[in-house]
């Protein structure tokens, strides 16, 4: 309700520009926003994945069930669903109402990505080491898992002429990202021959495919629209390409042509991208580079380079847009902090006194005809009286405008306030050992948990492991 | 700014002052005397208010009530024949097209004792369950909102405590006190929060939760509002807010705005997120501003100040324009406070009220648009510090320095849906006693 207060200059900005903050609680490796834009999830290098409230910069939750470093996280669409996934082959869905576990499901290589279905929490696709890629329903507590293929789409004709070469290398084609459209129809996969495959969710057949590249497709995110797809890939450019509306029955995939709009490298340099994703519109496209210290912003419409987002010291890993503000967070490599960068506003300092008004340059004051007129206190008070008259209506609640479409269902689901968060997250983790005396915390401490309730399977052990965390904190 | 109100127009300061007013002896070990001299004044004093309503039989059906209760056959007749006819002069509403009601009928139906000393703030739990009561004896009381029953008192406040918030999940209060904290307290266990929220350096005069309940925003007599984590209790932000104690603060519905407002006569309206403020309102005459509240859809901003106006601001058009001035009711020294509420039939034409306190002891209620005043509520014995409405019944509650919460309703448009189960219970006031036969130490002495 604030936009309409809030200066219009400012509101128009729709790219970042500057640092406004940093968040860390442990060594972070990736991250992901909530739908509604008001949760940050970050996977720890320790497997404890962390929810920032992003309107606090504080810790909302912690969950604790990986015992390896978080590869990936999904949020389901009413963002009380998180799916993580580590590289201790497990993917877990919790439930953030009460911080539980309520699956998990273990796969027989590392997880590359696990992203939920936007319209079922229970069905999720993971793309796995050296595996073809699963459609995993869990909404029975042992999970189903359907196969998936990597092999390209051939027509026929490609195939009555394909070596025994070509059938082979098709064979070994393994999936490297899976992505759902927003709808949830389709799967966007890509391989690491650099083919883009689209894959029906309901008959697991591949629909379409893509030859970009040579290289591995290392990652793939579709604008919340789903109309359009930036690909991250091994050979140095990031990719865009628009796509057809996926769901209109009218569209003929046999004959699909999808080409790249924008190739974004950096042909002096030669650098190559670590994350890649899009601004909520589409309109920006972002990425974190290799060994450098800069978040590269290009705008999709001309397909040049606008900004470079820096301020850091250390190369940036994972880099996520917020789904509707101008605001980028991304995880340091080297320390595991999350920076984030967003816009400075001034204050307007005509807000500060009704009569306060800003002007472009001096004006000469022309005193009122009767500014100086003694009126009878009474009259004036009576006539302001009698002027309102106008109709208010305080109880009609007026539709959101704005492209937050979260934020008017009231009925969403809301994160419980946990008052008892474990702490520890204090910037650089110190501790006061004596008057004026600080250490850094000692790297294990915060892993204990592990040894009293890995392997369990219950649905509470999320939260009875935070109540232990709890605990030892107070004793110490 | 005259005198009587530079010391403070502090509620929990007021009411001590009025505990000097009060004949009436406190004495922490004789708890028993006072339950029945309470009871006892209580049987006499509804009489004469109603005979001032020139409501005779409304006098004698109180009368039987209070004397026998044991006649309830009695009283519940009575009750059945009275909202008959209401209904039947209400029966127009049931056609399309119901004209606007002139005024409203809301009845006492509660009263709850136990606080020793003027009650500060009322407010009714989100979900409409509970009744939570704050009061200058250190102490806030948990009522249940149907049936009067005390279910906590909450202590460990060292000096009075000035307001109190709900969660949004009706599973905190926060409150604030004159010791200079915030504290959390679990509904459920009644218990306080260990961690208290300490930072502001003199009375803690105003709070409220964001929607979400994940931020605080507190206004303090040191002039400064602070924007708090409520997880990790610490101050998030401090917003360079006013030149004078801070009165009164809101969140709006969706939490990216936060009002204020101070004795320097100013309303301030900030950016949640960046803690910037975007408008600022004042009134010419910069008369003080003790209490704000944002209207229920966010558009209006409603502020209580002591040259005895209630002002509706338009704040978003322009540079903020007041819409409307409310008067009836007196206020000149105290922080009093209200709330909105709404009547009539299903939303279309569903109204809204305004409910304040007054310091000649009664409630108001005004329409929104009208400005007409729909109903005087009389029955407390001393001004009125705290009104507010029920989330979804029609019901009010209100607590004043006369120590004692009572609780309204208003049959209106629900009968039907009431009368059957409810009806006995609306026939007279019932008196719930929450004193607890051992009284808290009193910290400050007598």
């Amino acid at each position: 309700m604030n936009l309409s207060l809030v200066d219009p200059f400012v509101l128009a900005q729709d790219c970042p520009e500057v640092i406004t903050g940093r968040l860390r609680s442990g060594h972070s490796t990736s991250i992901r926003f909530s739908h509604r834009g008001d949760l940050l999830a970050s996977g720890r290098h320790d497997g404890i994945v962390v929810i920032f409230d992003i309107e606090t910069n504080g810790v909302a939750r912690k969950l604790r069930g990986h015992t390896r470093q978080i590869q990936s996280l999904s949020w389901s669409t009413n963002d009380r669903y998180l799916l993580s996934a580590g590289q201790d082959w497990k993917a877990v869905l919790w439930d953030l109402q009460d911080g539980s576990r309520l699956r998990t499901v273990r796969f027989e290589s590392a997880i590359f990505i696990a992203e939920i279905h936007p319209k079922n929490h229970n069905l999720f696709v993971a793309a796995l080491y050296e595996d073809q890629p699963v459609l995993v329903d869990i909404s029975e507590p042992i999970p189903v898992k359907h196969s998936l293929s990597s092999a390209p789409r051939r027509l026929q004709s490609e195939r009555d002429n394909a070596t025994e070469k070509q059938a082979a290398q098709d064979a070994k084609q393994t999936t490297t990202v899976t992505v759902f459209t927003p709808s949830g129809e389709h799967i966007l996969a890509g391989t690491n021959k650099g083919w883009l495959n689209i894959i029906s969710a309901k008959t697991h057949q591949i629909l379409y495919s893509l030859r970009l590249t040579n290289n591995i497709i290392v990652f793939v995110r579709l604008t919340l629209s789903g109309r359009d797809v930036v690909i991250n890939s091994s050979d140095r450019i990031v990719r865009t390409i628009h796509l057809p509306e996926l769901t209109d029955p009218k569209l003929d995939f046999d004959t699909l042509q999808l080409e790249v709009e924008h190739k974004f490298q950096d042909l002096v340099q030669r650098l190559s991208w670590n994350h890649v994703s899009f601004s909520p519109s589409g309109e920006y496209v972002t990425a974190s580079t290799w060994m450098n210290h800069h978040i590269y912003v290009w705008e999709r419409g001309q397909g040049s380079l606008v900004k470079i987002l820096e301020g850091t010291k250390e190369e940036l890993s994972a880099v996520e847009w917020h789904p509707f503000r101008p605001f980028v967070a991304a995880v340091g490599v080297d320390s595991g902090r999350i920076w984030l960068w967003s816009i400075l506003q001034p204050q307007r300092w005509s807000a500060l006194a009704p009569d306060f008004v800003e002007v472009e340059e001096n004006h000469e004051y022309i005193e009122h005809e009767d500014e100086f007129d003694i009126q009878p206190l009474e009259e004036i008070h009576k006539r302001r009286l009698d002027q309102e008259d106008e109709e208010v209506d305080v109880l009609t609640i007026e539709p959101q405008k704005t492209p937050m479409t979260f934020e008017a269902d009231d009925l969403g689901f809301r994160m419980p306030v946990l008052l008892d968060i474990e702490a520890s997250d204090s910037e650089d983790e110190v501790v006061a050992i004596g008057a004026g005396q600080f250490r850094r915390k000692s790297p294990g401490t915060g892993r204990e948990w592990m040894n009293d309730d890995e392997g369990a399977e219950v649905a509470s052990n999320g939260t009875s492991a935070t109540q232990n965390g709890t605990k030892r904190r107070r004793a110490g | 700014m005259d005198d009587s109100r530079d010391p403070s127009p502090k509620r929990g300061r007021e009411a001590d002052e009025y505990e000097h007013e009060d004949a009436r002896p406190r004495k922490r070990s004789s708890s028993g005397t006072p339950n029945g001299s309470a009871s006892y004044r209580l049987a006499q004093r509804p009489a004469r208010r109603y005979s001032r309503d020139n409501d005779s039989e409304d006098d004698h059906r109180y009368y039987r009530d209070r004397r026998s209760p044991q006649s309830g056959s009695h009283s519940r007749s009575g009750s059945r024949s009275r909202s008959q006819s209401r209904r039947r002069s209400r029966s127009p509403e049931s056609t399309p097209l119901p004209p606007k009601p002139n005024e409203l009928h809301y009845k006492p139906t509660m009263i709850l004792h136990g606080h020793k000393k003027g009650v500060s703030a009322v407010r009714f739990s989100p979900d409409g369950r509970w009744i939570a009561s704050a009061s200058a004896d250190c102490t806030i009381k948990i009522w249940d909102a149907k049936t009067g029953q005390l279910e906590h008192t909450l202590e460990g406040h060292l000096a009075g405590v000035n307001i109190i918030s709900w969660s949004p999940d009706s599973k905190m209060i926060a409150s604030g006190s004159d010791d200079k904290t915030i504290r959390l307290w679990n509904i459920t266990t009644g218990l306080a929060h260990p961690t208290p929220f300490v930072g502001h350096h003199n009375y803690v005069y105003s709070i409220a939760f964001s929607p979400k309940g994940n931020m605080l925003v507190s206004g303090s007599y040191d002039e400064a509002v602070f924007l708090w984590d409520v997880r990790a209790a610490r101050v998030m932000r401090s917003l360079p807010a006013h030149s004078d104690p801070v009165g009164g603060i809101d969140f709006v519905r969706d939490g990216t705005l936060i009002v204020s407002c101070a004795n320097d006569g100013l309303i301030r309206v900030w950016d949640t997120a960046t803690g910037q403020c975007l408008r600022t309102l004042v009134h010419e005459d910069n008369a003080p501003v003790t209490s704000v509240r944002f209207s229920p859809n966010g558009k209006y901003i409603l502020a209580w100040t002591l040259d005895s106006c209630l002002r509706l601001w338009n704040y978003i058009d322009g540079k903020g324009k007041c819409v409307k001035t409310y008067q009836g009711h007196m206020n000149k020294k105290y922080s009093l406070s209200g709330a909105f509420g709404t009547y009539g039939g299903e939303p279309p034409y569903q109204y809204a009220f305004i409910a304040s306190g007054s310091e000649d002891n009664t409630i108001v209620l005004w329409d929104v648009s009208s400005k007409n005043v729909l109903q005087r509520l009389e029955g407390h014995k001393s001004p009125v510090l705290a009104v507010d409405t029920h989330p979804s019944e029609h019901l009010i509650a209100s607590g004043g320095l006369d120590k004692v919460v009572r609780v309204w309703r208003s049959e209106e448009g629900q009968n039907e849906v009431t009368n059957g189960t409810n009806g006995t219970e609306e026939v007279g006031e019932k008196v719930v006693n929450g004193d607890e036969a051992e009284l808290p130490p009193y910290p400050f002495g007598e």
